[in-house]
């Protein structure tokens, strides 16, 4: 894994410096590359060659209505970070959410393709019959937010909450997955890595400056805590995750409001 | 929320005085091809950091340098693009605190 250096010139990536590394991380070039890593060589989302397995009737309808779910909180996070595109308060924030749609369009296709393989004939229909309600809530508030011009809020709601409760919960739902949900998975939480940490950088720079918002997301987060917290427990039930771990669970995205300064 | 850049404590040791490192590529896919040795997955229990190596808070991926780490230094987590500073954690283990 390592060894002393023999005296050659390594390139140093923490030697950038600060500007130069935040143009570089939120460009299309740098999103290009990286996701050249794990998605050349996959078709929806997994290797051509994995094999499916079939699943007893009702761990495959358990799974339905998780990936119904998955599906509705990836439509929410589209259609919130192309909203905000428009909203953005920098070329390098545009630039990177728009790198955010191109992720959140994939995730929806992804999803939507393994519930075809898993037999479902309209999975659009479906996802309306199984949606969780606290889910849709959540979904109709955060659209609000974007189309009320709530910079802020909005990222707050979409790539702090939002997007670290996806990255939660397909983590965990990927290590005992069947292995093409599981390749799917790992996919889709190799985009959210960027997601988190763009919401969770851009609000710290804004509260750096801007100290007085910390109390209007302080009330954001109040009124969407139980609708998170409502899906993450709804969902590790259908997954079968037992009661201590789904508290752990609950707990990810609460560290990230702490960093920012809001308490629970 | 605290500024760390403003509490952290420097390392006095003169960089000569620093372990330095190759670094092998580590399997970590997830920022273009040049920066990819700078990153590796946690592997859980039974893991360890090297000298070199501190966990990002945001993502959780082990982040490598060529350099030993010390408090003070500032750091990069490219696959989540967080700026980061090292600290000496209440455990004595070097952790890093994001600066925003």
């Amino acid at each position: 894994m390592k060894s002393k250096e023999s005296g050659s010139a390594a390139v140093e990536v923490h030697d950038l410096d600060p500007q130069e590394f935040l143009e570089q991380v939120h460009s299309f070039e740098f999103w290009f590359e990286a996701v050249e890593g794990y998605l050349s060589g996959l078709t929806f989302g997994f290797r051509p060659d994995t094999v499916d397995i079939t699943l007893p009737d009702l761990d495959r309808d358990r799974l339905i209505t998780v990936l119904c779910n998955y599906c509705v909180g990836e439509t929410a996070a589209l259609e919130g970070a192309s909203g905000l595109i428009a909203i953005a308060p920098n070329r390098m924030a545009k630039i990177f959410l728009s790198t955010q749609v191109v992720d959140e369009g994939r995730h929806l296709e992804v999803l939507l393709h393994r519930l075809r393989m898993l037999g479902v004939a309209d999975p659009e229909a479906e996802m309306e019959r199984r949606a969780n309600r606290s889910l849709q809530l959540f979904k109709r508030r955060l659209l609000e937010l974007v189309s009320s011009k709530d910079w802020e809020a909005a990222i707050f709601a979409q790539n702090v909450i939002l997007e670290a409760l996806e990255f939660t919960v397909f983590q965990n739902h990927a290590r005992d997955a069947d292995p093409i949900t599981r390749e799917v998975l790992l996919g889709i939480v190799k985009d959210e890595r960027r997601h988190i940490g763009f919401g969770e950088n851009e609000l710290g720079r804004r509260l750096k400056t801007a100290p007085h918002i910390r109390a209007r997301l302080g009330q954001v987060k109040k009124e969407l805590d139980h609708l998170v917290l409502d899906t993450l427990e709804e969902t590790m039930k259908e997954l079968n995750v037992d009661a201590g771990e789904r508290e752990k669970l609950g707990r990810s995205y609460l560290e990230a409001a702490a960093r920012l300064g809001l308490q629970p | 929320m605290t500024d760390p850049l403003e509490s952290a404590e420097i390392s006095e040791k003169p960089d000569t005085q620093r372990q330095r490192f190759v670094l092998d590529e580590t399997g970590f896919d997830e920022v273009p091809k040049r920066f990819r040795k700078f990153y590796r997955k946690w592997r859980g229990p039974g893991d360890s950091l090297a000298a070199n190596e501190v966990i990002c808070p945001v993502c959780k991926v082990v982040i490598r340098s060529t350099r030993e780490l010390r408090p003070g230094d500032r750091i990069y987590c490219m696959p989540c693009m967080s700026r980061l500073i090292v600290v000496m954690g209440e455990t004595g283990m070097l952790e890093a605190l994001v600066a925003y």
